[in-house]
């Protein structure tokens, strides 16, 4: 006789097999006592592992309320050392002011302006094109022209070397000798 | 096991989902009554219409039969693909230029297409394939001309002329050594040519001077023939992202210009130079009579990356670069660089190759220089 395995009777236990599965594993135990153990030891363990995630009672109104006290707390405290500060702003830093603090700044801004026109950034990431209506690229088998979610596209089979060229009157163009005639084909594809 | 049996069921629901349906009715070919060419057969190979959900896509891979019923050799071909609803102002179009193609004969135009489009729109084939014009070697055009393929092809021809010429050249004066001496150095060319990753598109854009937005001005090459000039151009330029092009030219010849197409070069912060695309200008409002000076403008964003086998990082452009390189008078004559100057200009090694001079490397790489010889020795 083939037993399941244990994978099979622990989901068994767990009521987590497939239909079909479910009343195969069934069929077996009606007559294997064996497993029929095995199936209630998964049982029970499920059952424990329940009981240990069940959290002691808390009283959370009393907790809430002790937080609430201490946030007030803090924010007292908090108050009073501003009011100190505020009474002599610069106080703890004399250094930084009246005269020497403003011609600090100006010496730093002028320094980030000079720094900003000397070094303008020219970003490698295409600019945003909004309202974009069609699009023509090059794919790895034709061109093709994109518009709206419609696609079409002119494919070259068949061939070796194709060279693509790009019109900026909205045009790509694609040529390539056909392998079967020997002729040179062009594919054009054209937005307006 | 309850769980592959739910993968099963999940994807029989998809495979349910996602059914093929026919191509009938997906794709109609319309030829004018008095086309030079005619439609001998379609093949549609493989393609085939996906219903995806609320989408269609649609996957064409169809090869038309064309007959040359015409008294003239065809040079070139451009088909119009308009795919119903999608995209309102996107089209497509497929050319096969440096063909040559006597009257009676039959040749092949392969389609490859896909299209994603919602399944709501009701009514009508989902593509369309239109004649938009077809160069003879005489260089007189058929069709209506709608994507400006007169132009497009004419210069196609005027190039694929200018290329076999110095092939031929080399063929009569330094022989099969020099012939694959030159097709060496055109296919080291062709694979050492930096190239970009380049992505246009069109709408309005909110870059601004926090992001380093700038009017950078294009320094121009000037060619000894050339029969307009380049006088001055900018374009807002943002990290890797360049806009609204605009150059001012000059036409120094006596005849009046109908297009312009400036050639655009980027450079990288390490001095690296990349052909990123050309500035086109024609149509009514584009009239430079002679003496007459104008501007070539678009209201397009092109941006710059690596390729994605190289990183796919964006690529700050530190320097531009334009020079002519179409000019249409009106009486539908176009004006190419030569071969020498875009040498002298160092600029065989940044600009693509000529569809001619792709077909002819790829002629002698597969065949060998005796196969090209004697196809440079055709006409």
């Amino acid at each position: 006789m083939t037993h399941p395995n244990q994978s099979i009777l622990a989901l068994y236990a767990g009521r987590d097999l497939g239909w079909f599965t479910r009343r195969r594993t069934e069929r077996h135990l009606s007559h294997c006592g064996e497993c029929r153990d095995e199936v209630q030891a998964f049982a029970s363990a499920r059952d424990n592992l329940a009981a240990l995630n069940e959290l002691p009672a808390i009283s959370w109104n009393r907790l809430a309320a002790e937080m609430k006290a201490n946030i007030r707390l803090g924010l007292e405290a908090g108050e009073c050392v501003r009011g100190e500060r505020t009474a002599a702003p610069f106080a703890p830093f004399g250094i930084l002011s009246g005269v020497r603090t403003v011609a600090a700044c100006a010496s730093v801004m002028a320094l980030v302006a000079t720094g900003l026109l000397l070094q303008r950034p020219t970003p490698e990431t295409p600019p945003t094109v909004a309202g974009e209506s069609a699009v023509l690229r090059a794919t790895a088998n034709g061109i093709e022209l994109n518009q709206g979610g419609q696609t079409l596209s002119l494919r070259h089979v068949r061939t070796g070397d194709v060279t693509y060229s790009a019109g900026a009157e909205g045009s790509m163009r694609a040529g390539y000798v056909d392998s079967d005639t020997g002729n040179v084909t062009i594919n054009n594809l054209y937005v307006q | 096991m309850s769980s592959k049996f739910a993968i099963l069921l999940l994807a029989g629901i998809a495979a349910l989902y996602a059914q093929e349906t026919t191509l009938d009715h997906s794709v109609k070919i319309n030829l004018p009554p008095d086309s030079p060419l005619t439609l001998i057969s379609e093949n549609l190979g493989e393609s085939h219409v996906t219903q995806r959900g609320s989408a269609v896509v649609l996957d064409l891979d169809v090869t038309l039969t064309l007959h040359n019923s015409s008294p003239n050799r065809v040079r070139g071909v451009t088909l119009l693909v308009a795919a119903q609803e999608v995209t309102p102002g996107g089209k497509a179009s497929v050319s096969v230029p440096s063909l040559d193609v006597p009257p009676t004969q039959n040749f092949p135009v392969r389609i490859n297409l896909r299209l994603l489009r919602p399944a709501q729109i009701a009514g009508g084939p989902l593509v369309q394939v239109n004649l938009d014009g077809v160069l003879f070697q005489d260089y007189s055009f058929y069709g209506p001309n709608r994507l400006d393929s007169r132009r497009t092809m004419t210069a196609w021809e005027m190039q694929a002329q200018r290329d076999r010429k110095y092939f031929k050249s080399i063929l009569a004066l330094h022989g099969m050594e020099g012939l694959r001496q030159a097709m060496l150095e055109s296919l080291n060319r062709q694979a050492e040519r930096p190239r970009l990753d380049v992505q246009v598109s069109r709408g309005r854009a909110v870059a601004s001077a926090a992001l380093g937005e700038h009017n950078a001005r294009f320094a121009f090459l000037r060619f000894p023939d050339e029969p307009v000039e380049p006088v001055e151009g900018w374009a807002e330029v943002a990290g890797n992202e360049a806009r609204n092009p605009r150059i001012d030219v000059r036409n120094l010849s006596s005849r009046q210009v109908r297009s312009v197409e400036i050639d655009w070069i980027v450079t990288d912060r390490q001095g690296k130079q990349y052909m990123a695309g050309s500035v086109p200008a024609s149509g009514p409002e584009f009239n430079l009579k002679a003496g007459s000076t104008s501007r070539v403008l678009q209201d397009t964003a092109l941006r710059f990356s690596r390729l994605s086998n190289d990183g796919g990082a964006p690529v700050s452009i530190a320097g531009m670069t334009g020079f002519v390189g179409q000019v249409e008078f009106a009486d539908g004559k176009v004006w190419i660089p030569n071969r020498a100057s875009l040498a002298s200009a160092q600029l065989l090694g940044i600009l693509e190759p000529s569809p001619e001079e792709q077909r002819l490397t790829d002629l002698y790489r597969k065949k060998g220089p005796k196969a090209l010889a004697d196809e440079l020795n055709k006409f």
